[in-house]
């Protein structure tokens, strides 16, 4: 866990992208921030990043879309899916697609920092 | 013959003349000569015909084989005054006439002095004045009955008074006048005064068919019908009238149809005697008169009872619609008004009615209102149609709705007729289903808030989670060592940022949801659909639905409740989604649309769903009817009633392709000539003075 590992947020709210960036900065991350999948798609950073923290819903390609894009690429980046939908059981399915994790916003930065360890352990 | 008498000669009077005698026998008059101590002295022709005796009979008689007994004392009386006086014999009587009939004489008598001045004889000069007494005797009759029927005297008054004035001029009659129920057929009530209710109450009820009485036969065959003896006339011989008549002494019966001008029978006008006989023309002229007279005075009655009966209805009408009408005579300021309108307006029946009575029951909000129309109704002379609150000494309140029609006087004034109907009942019940109608739509505002659950969560969350991480990371920044204090400020500004952004989501929560009382303004249709759509974002992303909001840009304000109209978006978009929520094999698209023509602002739902039926669309707005496993089905239902209170209306379409668009209509906010909104309100809006 070095400046070097680089975390990805893909989120299209704009707080999101303002707030997590920070905190995981204070963690000592490398973080850079999107708007929308497509974005990261488009961005070049896929190879570097070594772990994804993704919003659920979004206009356009959802997480989930993005999940299997990156399935169908080959390029298993491990991923903590955040969603501010209260719905347990839509975290609970992600998990069994094989998510990292699944985190239920508003959560704690322990919540966030072990989903974000574990993901990287895995990854 | 007059020639054939001796005058007898009196001292110092000349013999007449017997060139004189022809004239004198000539005259159609009766003439006489008539000593000083008033013995017969000469008659002239006329005299002894009338009389049918020669001069000595004449002579012979005592005054009261010649004078009505009646005008005996005025005779004897008019006569000494003139022979002590000297003065002219000027008097009325009857004479005797040879057949036994009584007629009216004038009697005009000169005295014939000596050279000394003295009275020796009278020469007297009588007219018959009988024609003229009876024609000016009926026409005071007629005269005294007609100004009864004028002054609106009871019926039964006025036939009694005909009956017995007929008697009167036909003493040998008895009258009587039976009225016909038109709708039964049957005799109704009769007049004879002097043959008493026993004679007349019984043949109330009779039919009226020839067959039944004289009188029956004269009103059916509307021609007089004479029985010159009711006793063997073989037309009536068995019948119970023929009975009844005969008990009462009667013989002759005369009956005359009494026809209106319109050629109705009205009744019969029967005349009486207790002997045999037909009526004699002078009793003819009298029936015919009187007939008439009769049928003049039973019209007035029908009349009369026609204006009671239409008065009553109309009264009752008014009573029944809770309606008054009255007439402003605007030179006295006098106000002439029905029963109903001094009831409306809680007046005393009878009290004089003047505007500052009327101003003085109109509700403290609506005076000057009022009293500004009335002082331009005084002069423009406009139609009035205008709805106004009365507040009443018991201290109620009452909605009236007045309507009034100016009409020009012939001296050019400008005068009002007008109705005024207490509304209240309808204005209390509008009030009530306003409420009901407002709950209603709250209960369905709250039913649409389960399904917002999700959005509403997400929408929370998202500010909350925002607050959260920047809280963490300003600590985090200001644990360092050293402390990064601008990272620190900047991410507490954040937090404060987020924490207002939740709070606003709460605020549009509250105002949609919260319940309260209607309330009407400006609105930007624009910015209320963004706030809805913003609301149900995630629920509708979490339904896979692609939304897109084409906003016409300059769109203007409408008048409305925001909350009602919120909701109405609401609804459309949330049964967008429903209607999508099975499509797999094309794009969940939601595109809502805002336009306007100048007059409306247009908006519109469209989706790709599955679409409604092509039956009755208008059914989709019943309440209670839902194609959905869950809801109640009122909110199309609720959003019609919404469109329909704010003058708007609401459509359902089935698109060319896949699914449906759900639009509504609502008119732009008036503006006034600066172009500022005007004021719509709906009693400003309405109301002429």
């Amino acid at each position: 866990m070095t400046a070097s590992t680089l975390v990805s947020i893909v989120d299209d709210d704009e707080s999101v992208r303002e707030s997590l960036p920070d905190l995981l900065k204070e963690f000592g991350f490398a973080v850079q921030s999107f708007a929308s999948a497509e974005e990261f798609l488009a961005s070049g950073h896929l190879e570097e990043t070594r772990c994804l923290v993704l919003d659920i819903a979004m206009p356009g390609m959802s997480g989930l879309d993005l999940q299997r894009e990156l399935t169908r690429r080959n390029q298993p980046i491990p991923i903590v899916f955040i969603t501010a939908n209260e719905d347990s059981s839509e975290c609970a399915r992600i998990l069994d697609a094989g998510a990292a994790s699944c985190l239920i916003k508003p959560f704690s930065e322990t919540a966030l920092l072990r989903a974000v360890t574990k993901a990287l352990q895995t990854g | 013959m007059a020639k054939d008498l001796a005058v007898a000669p009196v001292e110092g009077v000349p013999a007449i003349r017997p060139d004189y005698v022809l004239v004198a026998d000539s005259v159609p008059a009766l003439i006489g000569v008539i000593a000083a101590d008033g013995a017969v002295e000469w008659v002239n022709r006329a005299v002894l015909d009338y009389f049918g005796a020669t001069l000595e009979e004449i002579t012979g008689w005592a005054t009261s084989k010649l004078v009505h007994p009646d005008d005996i004392p005025a005779v004897i009386a008019s006569q000494k005054h003139s022979f002590e006086t000297g003065e002219r014999v000027l008097s009325e009587h009857r004479l005797l006439r040879a057949d036994g009939v009584y007629r009216w004489f004038k009697i005009y008598g000169e005295p014939l002095r000596n050279g000394d001045g003295e009275i020796v004889q009278w020469y007297m000069l009588q007219t018959d004045i009988d024609d003229l007494k009876r024609a000016e005797s009926l026409l005071a009759g007629e005269k005294r009955l007609l100004e009864m029927v004028a002054l609106g005297r009871p019926l039964h008054e006025i036939l009694d008074s005909l009956c017995r004035f007929v008697e009167q001029t036909a003493p040998d009659c008895q009258c009587a006048v039976f009225l016909i129920d038109p709708a039964e057929h049957k005799f109704d009530k009769g007049f004879a005064p002097s043959l008493g209710d026993a004679y007349t109450v019984p043949l109330r009820g009779v039919p009226v068919v020839p067959g039944s009485a004289p009188c029956g036969a004269a009103a059916v065959d509307k021609t007089q019908v004479i029985a010159f003896d009711i006793e063997t006339d073989p037309r009536w011989l068995g019948s119970a009238y023929h009975d009844h008549a005969l008990a009462f002494g009667l013989r002759a019966v005369w009956s005359t149809p009494i026809v209106s001008r319109s050629g109705e029978v009205l009744g019969t006008f029967a005349v009486y005697q207790r002997h045999p006989g037909s009526p004699t023309q002078i009793q003819q002229d009298l029936i015919a008169q009187f007939t008439h007279i009769a049928s003049i005075a039973i019209g007035r009655a029908q009349s009369d009872n026609a204006i009671r009966r239409s008065e009553a209805f109309l009264a009752e009408g008014q009573r029944l619609s809770s309606t008054g009408s009255f007439y402003w005579r605007q030179t006295t300021d006098e106000i002439i008004c029905s029963d109903e309108t001094y009831r409306i307006f809680g007046i005393e029946p009878g009290t004089p009615v003047t505007v500052k009575l009327i101003t003085s029951r109109i509700h403290p909000d609506d005076l000057q209102r009022f009293t500004e129309r009335v002082e331009a109704r005084r002069t423009d002379g406009t139609k009035s149609d205008a709805e106004y609150r009365l507040l009443l000494p018991d201290g109620s309140i009452k909605f009236v709705h007045l309507v009034s029609q100016a009409t020009a006087t012939e001296s050019g004034r400008v005068e009002y007729t007008g109705v005024i109907q207490d509304v209240t009942k309808a204005r209390v019940a509008e009030e009530t289903l306003g409420k009901l109608r407002s709950e209603l739509a709250h209960v369905a505002r709250v039913t649409t808030l389960g399904a917002l659950t999700a959005s509403i969560a997400h929408e929370v969350n998202q500010p909350l989670s925002g607050i959260v991480t920047n809280a963490s990371t300003c600590l985090r920044m200001l644990a360092a060592d050293p402390p990064n204090v601008e990272g620190a400020r900047e991410t507490a500004r954040r937090t404060i940022r987020d924490g207002e952004r939740a709070s606003e989501v709460i605020a549009r929560l509250r105002a949609l949801f919260t319940k309260k009382a209607t309330t009407t303004g400006s609105i930007d249709l624009n910015e209320a659909t963004r706030e809805v759509v913003a609301l149900s974002m995630s629920e509708l992303q979490h339904q896979r639905v692609a939304v897109r909001l084409e906003a016409a840009d300059d769109l203007p304000p409408v008048k409305g409740d925001r909350v009602q109209l919120q909701q109405v978006i609401l609804n459309l978009l949330l049964n967008a989604s429903d209607a999508m929520s099975t499509v797999e094999d094309r794009p969940r698209e939601l595109v809502i649309a805002t336009s306007s023509d100048g007059a409306d602002v247009h908006v519109s739902v469209r989706d790709t769903g599955i679409g409604f039926d092509a039956g009755d669309p208008d059914r989709l707005f019943d309440a209670f009817y839902t194609t959905k496993s869950s809801g109640m089905g009122i909110g199309l239902s609720v959003s019609r009633s919404i469109m329909e209170r704010h003058g708007g209306r609401l459509l359902a379409t089935r698109n060319r392709g896949p699914g449906a668009t759900f639009s509504f209509s609502i008119p732009c906010e008036p503006q006034d000539v600066l172009g500022a909104p005007g004021v719509t309100d709906r009693h400003q809006g309405m109301m002429v003075g």
